[in-house]
Order: structure tokens, then sequence, then C-alpha cells
């Protein structure tokens, strides 16, 4: 240096030292904050880096019916997924335009996600779309196709209420039960709602390893993988030979029937008609297909069975005769007359039949329905009493049926009708609730478990489709925990009563057309009254009549009379109960209930005419 | 003669250079390495360019010291053409005109150009009778500087041209800046950063105006100073505006990675998980998941050392960045014992070269400094710069060789 001074120099090159010490301290704190403080983490985000989780789907649940004949089963569906870290844009305008989605919302699907988790962006894709997404796996790595299974319903399968349909979580779903996952399938309705985490099973996982492409490069480790477990398989108690019959007689038909098992509470038959093909609703669901059957103004989503009310009509009078009868009001004896008319104040109630059932006692008022006997017995027992009963009978309460979105019916009280006509109400409510019009609103479950209680005197249980659930982790077999339950506070004697009083009604009474040959039972028709139309039929029954077995109420809406068109509903369902084929009858006979003649009501019939008929028409579909 | 210049050459240096050069070829090896493959494209060529370059350098080492003072303008004249000749038959890389190609050998003159502007700076820096804190030699040693400055900035190479920068006040420094004529030139920078903010902005010039008014000087000169401070300040803003929208966000994301993790954060995020998830042992060689999955983006050039951060962990992290400062501070050492000024200035400015290199893609790698686009020397892939580097190289054996000379 010819210049600058050597100490001025020393001194520089120090504080060039000294700078770089400063860098050096700095870079240094960089690493061994990342590697040694943070370390863990980083390790954690490499390792989820480079393996993938890939979500082994389980095979849902099985519905079977008593036989074990299958009733819902699965089948491979393919569905389109998004790589949220790997899929470029491009990718997505490709995957848009390749199944016809709006770009925005696929968008914004998956984009606070950047994980390889593979997120679901349309389930049952046709095959061309299938092999389109294979072809172009290279070019957009980040779209892949998925097998999934979905619900596939055999051949000649209905029932729609029953079985429900499944689809994909939503986000409320998700945060009332945090098992589910986006995207996962799960029970929307019915059955495959309310036995969703049974049918379920369990997701398997298997790791793994992918480069930063997405390319898969292997498994990552075998011992890490967990297995998926088929979710546990539904037996129904109904045989579905038998549900299907009772499909059949509905056919054409707006209403219920629901036949239980009077001594377990077993389902045999749940029919609700109008529906629809359970298969529409499987796999991809077409907006134009669900929007019809949203608006069609017969309501064929709605489960009738369990969701709709009616009122009674005249079924409910037993409920009236009931309550008199225990609470000491009238005596079985007890006679009133009928002139075919009743004056109530300012207004006069008909009696159905114009002459008058004349001077009757309590069980011929049951057989011939008379409204003005019981009309009378609701102005004595009062309100108080009556609401008493029909709650103490399991009406204005859910039955508890394993099924989702049951309706309770409604029983009107003293507080109801205070609330409701702040004005004062008069008798004449309550006289229309004694022969079932009015306010009171029954579901035809309740209807059909009324039967129950009177065919068992008191002794009843929950109502239930499912019989057992097989569970393949365990192999093991569950039973459904049968609830079984007692009316206390009404006497045999009242059950005698009312029960020989409905023995009457199918023998010569309202409802004869219900009478199954050779099998002794007991039964009450109804003709609701409403503002829709013609009166809505109703007829429920049980039998045997000393060693009940079943229990059915029907309800057809504004066909007419119960007695009509529900009973021979009710009647051929039992006879294929009991006999299982349907029994021809003579002649159809005007009803001749005023001119009582007990030899007329035994009808004769041939058993060499007895011809194999056709019980149901598989490919028939009442929709269309 | 050829015996004795031999044992001249500068050994220590050499070593350092070897080693830094082994690890360069085995993290290279590893970065480009493709799991079942055999034929790796990149560690060959990277080992020819490694032994053309030690031949390079090795001849300029034993170039006549006084070859190397003389040619200091013509080559910096020559590496000016260059950087003009880019703009017209320059080949596009990554969005940018940088390369320039003659057959099948391609250059970066940019590369070229910091040496040679070191070099011409040093020669006039270190001629009699120039004063560095005579304002008129600071404009000419800084038009020596800003002239490939600009046309590197036009090509757009932003990290390349940072470099010119860099060896500005260290030059200056080293040749004998005063305190005061280092504050005059550090303190527009400051200003640039400051006049994004309003207040930091008012503040920041009311202490340039106190150290102003403590200098005693001439008023008009010190009212000029002030006036170019405001003028920056007022002019920043506009040119950032002028930034590509590439390097706005390569610098704004610098700030705040996680805000873009798919586009431009991307890379830093996944280097700190390659690093931090090596620890302090490393994963072992071609172990390293990030690495050899291809998570890394640029890993074999840019982001080689997340490579060894994640392979060798922080031990050999510590390692390397040691015999970096073992190299940085002999030549810091090398730059006070010669006895030419030009020599010392020259070694300076490569020294600076170095240092920046090694500050700004190490820091980068671990989030502390922004992405540029600034390769590790003797390390990363490349054969243009890993060659620029042996040829600096090759300069300082020279002056450390010749270190008696005048």
């Amino acid at each position: 240096m010819n210049k600058i001074d050597k100490t001025v120099l020393y001194n520089r090159s120090l504080i060039f030292s000294g700078f770089i010490f400063l860098i050096y301290v700095f870079l240094i704190y960089g690493f061994v904050r990342l590697q040694v403080t943070n370390k863990e983490i980083y390790l954690q985000k490499s390792i989820n880096n480079s393996i993938r989780k890939i979500q082994l789907y389980p095979g849902r649940g099985l519905i079977r019916d008593q036989d074990g004949d299958i009733l819902v089963d699965n089948r491979p569906s393919f569905s389109i997924a998004v790589i949220p870290k790997v899929a470029s844009n491009k990718s997505v305008k490709f995957l848009c335009k390749l199944i016809n989605l709006d770009e925005k919302e696929v968008k914004d699907k998956i984009r606070k996600l950047y994980g390889f988790r593979p997120v679901i962006i349309a389930r049952d894709i046709n095959y061309k779309q299938v092999i389109a997404i294979e072809e172009n796996r290279l070019k957009h790595p980040g779209v892949i196709s998925i097998v999934e299974p979905k619900r596939y319903y055999p051949e000649g399968i209905m029932s729609p209420h029953i079985f429900g349909a499944t689809g994909e979580v939503s986000k409320a779903e998700q945060i009332m039960n945090t098992v589910y996952e986006q995207g996962d399938i799960i029970g929307k309705t019915g059955l495959e709602k309310k036995y969703d985490l049974d049918l379920r099973g369990s997701k398997g996982i298997h790791y793994l390893r992918v480069d930063a492409s997405g390319r898969e490069l292997g498994t990552y480790d075998i011992n890490r993988d967990v297995s998926p477990i088929h979710g546990s398989d539904l037996h129904l108690y109904l045989d579905y030979e038998t549900q299907q019959f009772a499909e059949s007689l509905m056919v054409g038909q707006r209403g219920a029937l629901v036949a239980i098992d009077v001594r377990n509470g077993g389902i045999i038959s749940l029919v609700s008609k109008p529906d629809f093909d359970p298969r529409i609703l499987t796999g991809r669901i077409y907006p134009a297909i669900w929007n019809k059957l949203q608006t069609d103004e017969s309501h064929p989503l709605y489960s009738r069975a369990i969701q709709s009310v009616y009122p009674p009509g005249s079924t409910y009078k037993i409920v009236a005769a009931a309550a008199a009868l225990q609470e000491k009001i009238i005596t079985p004896r007890w006679k009133e007359y009928c002139p075919g008319y009743f004056r109530l104040g300012r207004k006069t109630i008909k009696c159905w039949k114009v002459k008058g059932h004349g001077l009757i006692d309590l069980n011929e008022a049951i057989k011939g329905s008379c409204n003005v006997y019981f009309l009378k017995i609701g102005l004595k027992i009062g309100i108080d009493i009556w609401t008493k009963y029909s709650r103490m009978f399991g009406f204005g309460a859910r039955t508890g049926i394993d099924l989702p979105n049951e309706s309770k019916g409604l029983v009107p009280s003293t507080e109801y009708f205070n609330k409701r006509y702040p004005k004062g109400w008069t008798r004449g409510n309550l006289a229309n609730l004694a022969i079932g019009q009015g306010e009171l609103l029954v579901t035809p479950l309740q209807l059909a478990q009324f039967a129950m209680i009177l065919a068992n005197k008191g002794v009843y249980h929950t109502p239930h489709l499912v019989d057992h659930i097989y569970n393949y982790s365990t192999h093991s077999t569950t039973k459904f925990p049968v609830d079984t339950k007692y009316i206390t506070g009404i006497s045999d004697d009242v059950y005698y009563v009312v029960r020989e009083g409905m023995r009457a009604v199918v023998n010569g009474g309202t409802g004869w057309l219900g009478k199954v040959p050779g099998i002794e039972m007991a039964g009450k028709t109804g003709s609701a009254q409403n503002p829709h139309g013609d009166t809505h039929a109703w007829f429920m029954a049980f039998a045997p009549y000393d060693f009940p077995e079943v229990a059915i109420a029907v309800v057809v809406e504004n066909a007419g009379a119960g007695g009509g068109v529900a009973a021979p509903i009710a009647r051929k369902f039992l006879e294929k109960y009991f006999y299982n084929r349907l029994i021809p009858r003579a002649v159809a006979k005007k009803d001749t209930t005023d001119q009582i003649n007990a030899d007329s009501l035994t009808i004769p019939f041939d058993f060499n005419e007895i011809q194999p008929i056709q019980l149901f028409n598989a490919g028939e579909n009442e929709d269309q | 003669m050829r015996k004795s210049l031999i044992t001249k050459l500068d050994f220590p240096l050499l070593l350092l250079i070897a080693i830094l050069l082994a690890v360069g070829l085995t993290a290279v090896y590893s970065a480009t390495n493709v799991p079942g493959l055999q034929n790796n494209e990149y560690f060959p060529k990277q080992l020819t360019f490694t032994i053309i370059g030690l031949i390079i350098m090795l001849a300029i080492a034993f170039l006549p010291f006084k070859v190397l003072q003389r040619s200091a303008y013509t080559l910096y004249g020559f590496s000016i053409f260059l950087l003009i000749l880019v703009f017209f038959i320059g080949v596009k890389g990554f969005g940018a005109e940088r390369w320039l190609s003659f057959g099948p050998i391609k250059i970066q003159p940019s590369e070229f150009a910091k040496l040679a502007a070191i070099l011409a700076a040093a020669k006039y820096l270190s001629k009699q009778g120039v004063d560095i804190n005579n304002f008129r030699h600071i404009i000419s040693v800084s038009a020596i500087i800003i002239i490939p400055f600009i046309l590197v900035v036009r090509q757009p190479d932003l990290g390349t041209s940072l470099v010119f920068l860099a060896i500005f006040i260290p030059l200056m420094f080293w040749a004998g800046l005063s305190w005061f004529t280092l504050f005059v030139i550090i303190a527009p920078m400051f200003t640039c950063i400051l006049s994004f903010n309003f207040y930091a902005f008012l503040f920041w010039m009311l202490i340039v105006s106190i150290v102003l008014i403590l200098s005693h000087r001439k008023v008009y000169f010190l009212i000029t100073i002030f006036l170019i401070h405001i003028l920056v300040g007022l002019l920043t803003p506009q040119m950032w505006d002028q930034l590509r929208p590439y390097q706005q966000k390569r610098i704004m994301t610098f700030a705040d990675p996680e805000a873009d993790p798919k586009g431009t954060g991307y890379q830093i995020i996944q280097s700190r998980v390659a690093i931090g998830s090596g620890g302090i042992w490393g994963k072992g060689f071609l172990q390293g998941t990030q690495t050899q999955l291809k998570f890394l983006p640029a890993q074999h050039t840019d982001f080689i050392f997340s490579v060894i951060g994640e392979e060798w962990g922080l031990v050999g992290v510590l390692f390397i960045l040691s015999i970096f400062l073992a190299l940085l501070l002999y030549l810091i050492y090398l730059a006070r014992i010669v006895r030419s000024s030009f020599s010392s200035i020259s070694i300076i400015g490569i020294t600076t070269i170095l240092l920046f290199h090694v500050f700004i893609n190490i820091g980068m790698t671990v989030g502390l400094a922004p992405v540029t686009g600034i390769p590790l020397p003797f390390i990363s892939y490349g054969g243009s710069f890993l060659i620029s580097i042996l040829i600096m190289m090759g300069f300082i054996i020279n002056f450390s060789i010749n270190r008696y000379e005048y």
C-alpha cells in the first residue's frame, strides 16, 4: 500500500471482520431456530409432504329382510377428486369443462386446502368421463378418479320411505357430529339416517409415498395402514314379500298402511303411497328429477305412515268408550236413542245414518259407529278426561319408531283450546273430538299402535323396523332392544267391552268388508271429514281375536268411507299374512247393518274356488 | 522458475477452494439424483465446469501481475460491450435476457462484469493522485460501477445487479473513504427504504440535517445533499412501481412467505421444511425426502444449501459456514498484506461479492433474506457462475503470488 497507513488498514480489516461476524451470528441464529428449536414441526411437515393418506372407503352396511334377503346393497361408482396442492388452475379448468361444473364453485371448495388429501368434486360420473380423466392423468396430476361404493337396490325393491337415501354430508351435519368428514356419504333420511353410525363402518387409511408432482412412489409402511371396517348390516323384522304385497295393495292410492306384530312391536309392513323409485336418489341426483319430486303436489317424498297427521274419525270412538267406561261415567248397558241427528245449541250434527240407529247400547254403538251416541259420551266425560285417555293410549306423542322425522300428531287439551279460542270454546268442539274430528290429529302409526294396545289389553311395544344388527368386525349380532310398556289404570273389563264392540264391527258392523274368513278378529272403521275433499277412509284392526298377532291401520286419503275402502285393503293384507294368498269373496254385499241377521253375516265361500292370484306386479311404477 | 512459481502458490486458499468445490459437487449430485435412474446429467456437467474453471483459475494465477494490472480497463470495456450485446442477441432464461450463446457455450456476461467492474474501480482508485474523498473521484468510481449496474438491472436481473451496489461501499471504504463521506453515500439508501413511511422519512431527515450541520462543511454543499435526499425520498415510491411484478412479489413475499403458499412463498416454505427437518445430524446423503422427492424448487441451483441443511443437518451447515468464514477472513488478511493497492482493493471487492452471495443465498434458504436468484459460490449448479468465481479466485491467487509487487 502506497497511500494508506498500515494501521488504518488494520482497523478497517477489523471492521470488515466484525461485519462478517455479525452476519454469521444472524445466519447461525436462523439455522438453530429451524434445525434445533423447531425441528419436530418441520420434520412432521416434511413427512406430511411426502406421505399421502389414501382413504379406504368401507362398504356401507346392507339392509336385509327377515329371511336375510338383501334389500339395499352397494355397487361401485366413480368420483372425481382434486388434490388441492397439486392441481393447477389449468387442471381445474379441464375438469370443469369435462363434467360441466362451475369453475368458481370448485375453486372455492379447494381454496383453503393445500394438502395432498383428495377432495371429491363430483360423484357418480360416467365411464366416458372416467376414461378421459385417466387418459389425462399425466397432464393433470391433480385430478384423479376414486372408486366409491354407492347404494344399489335389487330388482323389485321400492319402499323409499323405509330405507331412506344417502347423500354428501352438509356443513351443519358436520358440526352436529364430528365423526363426519367433508365429502362423506351419510344417511339423509329413513333407516339410512337413523342407523347411519352403524351402517357407515369405519374408514381405512393407506399411506403412500409421493413426490412433489403427486406421483405415487409406492406404499409407505404397511404396518401403519388401517383396514376399513364394513358397516354393520341391518336385519329388518319385516318379510319383504309381505311388504311388497302391502305396497301393491296401495298402488294408485294416497295413504298409508302400517302393520305391527303385536307380540314384540316389529313392523310387518310400513307403506306410504305415492312413493318414488329409491334408485333416483343414489349416486348422482339430477336436479330436474329432484325438483319434480319436491314440487309434486302428491308429496311422494313424504312418509305418510309416520309423518302425515290426519283426523282419525270414528276409529277414535274407542278411546271415548274406554274413557267413559273406566271412569264409570257409563256402563256397557247404557242406552241412548239415535234419531239420525244431534242438536247441540244452535247446531245440528248429523249421524252418518240418516234414518238413525234407534235405541242402542255401547256394543251396538261401536258396531254401527253411531255418532249421536258418542257425541253424548263426549259431552259426559269432558275434555280433561278425554285428553288424559288420549295421551294414555299414546296419541299426541311419538311412538319412538326407529325412523327419523316422526310426527307427534296433536291431542288438544283445555290449555290448547284456551289458547286457540281466546273468546271461549264451545261444547261442540269437545263433542267433535269424541268422534275423532276437530283439532285432533294422529299418524297412521299411532293408530296401529293403538290397535296393538287393544289387542294386548294394555301391553305394547315400541314399534321397530330393525330386528337385529350384524357387526362385521366382532362377528356378533345385536338384537333390537324391544321396549315393552303397559298402560296402567284401565281394567280388563273395559278392554273386554270395547274389544267385543270391535269384534262386532267386522262381524256385520261397518267394517264387515275387513273380515278375514276363518279368523276371529276385531276392527274399527273411520271416515274422517277434512277440508281437502272427500273423507279419509280409516280402518284399524287386530287379529286373531284371542291370541293376537297383527295390528293394522290403513288410511286412504279422500277415498270415502272407511268400511268400503280401507277395510278391504286391511282384509287383503291379513289374508296374505295368515293364508299367504287372497281369498275370493262372494258378490259384494250391501251394508245391511240396520237389519242385523246373525246368519247372513257369515260370508259363504267355497275353498275349491280359491285360485292362485298374481300378488304383485314388480315392474309397475305408479309414479308415472 | 516454474518450480518456484508452484511453491509460491497460495496453498491455504487452494485447500479452502478445493473443499468448497468438493462439497458443491456432492450436493449437486444429491440434489439432481433421481431414485432408480442411473444417468444423472447434471453431475458430469458440473464436474466438467469445475475442471475447466480450475484450469482457467490456474492459468490466470500464473499470468504476469503487470498484465492483469494493465488489462483492467480493457476487460471492463469488453464486459460492458458484452452487456450491451446481451440486449441484441441475448437468450431468454426465466423471463429475463441474461445469456449470450456462442455455439454450445452459453455465458452470463453479468457474472464477468462484476469482476471487471471491481478491477476497473481498483485500478482507478490505486492511481497516483486519486483522493477518494474528492467529490470528482467519487463520481468517477461511481460511474464505473453504476454503468454495468444499470445494464444488468435492465436485463432485468435484480439479484445480480444488487451485487454491484454491494461492492460499491466496501471498495470505497477500503480505499480510504472518510466517515463523513461514507455517511453522505450511505444515507440516501436509508432514505430509499424509509420513504415508504412518511413519519419515518421525516424523522430520518431530521437526523440527516443534524449530521450535516455538525459536519461544518460549506453551506451550498450541505443544501445540495439535503435536496438530493428529498428527491430520493420522493422518487423511490415511483421507482417501486417500475419494478417487474415478479420482483415486487419476491420482495413482498420475503416479508410474509405464508401469504402465498402456492406461489412465491412455496420456495421459502419448502426450503425451511427441508432445513428444519434435517435437525442437528441431518437425514444423510441421498436420504432427504424434501430433496429426493423434489419438493424443493431450484434445489440444485439457488436452493442448494437447503439440500445441505436437510441431508447434512446443522453439523454440515456449520462446517460449510466455517469454511466460508475461513476463506473470507483469509481474503481480508490477504487484502491487508499485499503491497499493491490495486490488488488490495480488488481482493476486498471479490471478498464482498463472496460475502454478499453467501449471506443472501444462505439467508434466503432459512427465510432471513429475500429470494433474489443469487447462487451460492462454489456450490450451486451452473457453469457460468462457477467459472466466473474461479476466475476471481485465479486473480486472487495471482495477487497472492505477487503480493510483494507494487
